[in-house]
């Protein structure tokens, strides 16, 4: 099977400073991949790159096999922002429909979910014609991802969704999201620095590590799917995420 | 005294005390009455022809209106041209400036004979003063759209008008009601000036100037509250608008 996202030798430069050395890195079909690091690691580059929102400096990318910017004119990938980016002036379900409202001709024309459908996935149901400003951090981030569902695309790339969440909200949200990926067969590349997020919702992890911006160690995670949130309590989870944090260290430590 | 009874009986105490106090001076210093005019001798001019006066006042707000309608318009064009280009941003704003801080009553004359006096003229008053800050105002509000949902629209790669029409000018609507109100004091102030040196025979400003021309106090002292009224008019109507386009704003809520 041919890799979905495929990076050959991609490194990113701004002006005198390597953001990004050389990363190659192949994602499957419904594959879900995090990569994980500290803040300046090039993680947020590597996903923009992919996103086709920064050209590489060098390298060469194929996104569900074209170009970056190709597939981003298609609209084959569903971003999620850091911060929900929620339009205060459109309703839950209003923003919700915002990327099947631009750049219209290039909507799915049968999705496999409505957007009604999604809310209520995520308990919104009720919250339609609710504005952004009366729901609290955690439902607006559920807007955010019910709007990068709604576009149905074959790739979704997440850029530390839920960094601004508290530790609760923030847990139930990776239960969510891994409640809406497993049936779908995306393929995921998610960023994030939370060790339980990239263990949950990982089948590998890119371990990035600072100055320049690298792939320090990939590591497999091998739990078995689908996975149901008590599997944090197991064993075999504390492992993975032993092994994470060594393998984020030994990165931080090169 | 509840707030709700309180906002409209302190109002209503503030004008008529000043009212009073107005009247008391004028009657003790017995101040000529093209100083300043007691403002029992107002009500009895204005009650004495209101049709006159309303209908002078009609013409006068539609000066104001048409010509600021005009001057939004343009500052819409322009302003999204400088929010969009550094460098078109940093050529027009010495302009702008230039404009709104050369006293426009100095070149009102080259106006008149430019456009040879009439409507034109004074919608070209009203419009050309008022621009500078119309314009500020939309380019402010435009560059305040949130970057993250910059970045989300790129990721479906939304077309410029797109990104215009769906997210800069809606985040320009905040500060374009709050300019809205400095730029109808200014528009006003154009449009009664104008009309008393444009040629025209119709509006406040056409009044006043021949009142104050034949010695006519009371005349003179009636357009001179009839425009204060229509400014008090207008901004009413600004209030209303901004209350019902930014509902979502959190200037909007209480």
């Amino acid at each position: 099977m041919s890799p979905r996202i495929e990076l050959r030798g991609v490194s990113k430069s701004f002006g005198s400073l390597d953001a990004l050395a050389p990363v190659s890195l192949e994602v499957g079909e419904g594959e879900t991949i995090t990569l994980l690091g500290p803040s300046g690691c090039g993680k947020t580059t590597l996903l923009r790159l992919i996103a086709g929102l920064e050209s590489p400096s060098s390298g060469e990318i194929v996104v569900n096999g074209t170009s970056a910017q190709e597939a981003r004119r298609h609209k084959q990938i569903g971003f999620i922002p850091q911060s929900p980016a929620l339009l205060p002036w459109r309703s839950v379900e209003a923003n919700a429909r915002l990327l099947l409202d631009i750049n219209r001709k290039n909507s799915p024309t049968t999705p496999s979910a409505a957007v009604g459908e999604l809310l209520d996935e995520v308990g919104l149901g009720e919250f339609r014609d609710a504005y952004p400003h009366e729901l609290s951090g955690g439902m607006q981030q559920r807007v955010g991802l019910v709007r990068a569902f709604a576009l149905d695309a074959p790739i979704l790339l997440m850029d530390e969704p839920f960094a601004a969440l508290d530790e609760m909200t923030r847990t139930d949200m990776r239960h969510l999201l891994g409640r809406l990926c497993e049936p779908l067969g995306t393929t995921v590349v998610f960023v994030t620095h939370s060790i339980p997020e990239a263990t949950f919702l990982s089948d590998r992890v890119a371990v990035m590590s600072p100055r320049p911006g690298a792939v320090s160690a990939m590591i497999t995670i091998d739990l078995a799917h689908p996975r149901l949130p008590d599997i944090e309590d197991t064993e075999d989870f504390f492992h993975v995420t032993t092994t994470l944090r060594a393998a984020l260290s030994a990165g931080m430590n090169r | 005294m509840s707030p709700s009874t309180r906002r409209i009986v302190a109002p209503i105490v503030g004008i008529v005390s000043f009212g009073l106090l107005w009247e008391a001076l004028v009657r003790v210093f017995d101040i000529r009455r093209f100083v300043l005019l007691a403002p029992s001798k107002i009500i009895a001019e204005l009650a004495d022809a209101p049709d006159y006066y309303w209908s002078n006042a009609l013409v006068t707000g539609r000066h104001m209106v048409t010509g600021l309608a005009i001057s939004l318009l343009l500052a819409v064009v322009v302003g999204s041209l400088m929010a969009s280009s550094r460098f078109v941003e940093e050529a027009t704003q010495p302009v702008l400036v230039l404009i709104l801080v050369t006293p426009w009553v100095a070149y009102i004359t080259s106006v008149v004979l430019w456009l040879d006096g009439g409507e034109p003229t004074i919608l070209f008053m009203v419009a050309f003063t008022s621009f500078p800050v119309f314009t500020f105002g939309v380019v402010g509000g435009m560059k305040s759209a949130d970057p993250a949902a910059r970045e989300l629209l790129a990721s479906v790669d939304a077309r410029r008008w797109e990104v215009f029409w769906r997210l800069r000018l809606p985040s320009a609507g905040p500060s374009i009601f709050t300019t809205a109100r400095f730029a109808m004091g200014l528009g006003l102030a154009a449009a009664y000036f104008s009309e008393g040196s444009a040629f025209v025979t119709e509006g406040l400003g056409y009044i006043g100037q021949r009142a104050a021309a034949f010695n006519n106090a009371e005349a003179l002292w009636a357009t001179i509250v009839s425009s204060a009224l229509l400014g008090i008019v207008g901004l009413f109507v600004i209030s209303a608008l901004e209350r019902l386009v930014l509902r979502w704003h959190a200037s909007q809520r209480t």
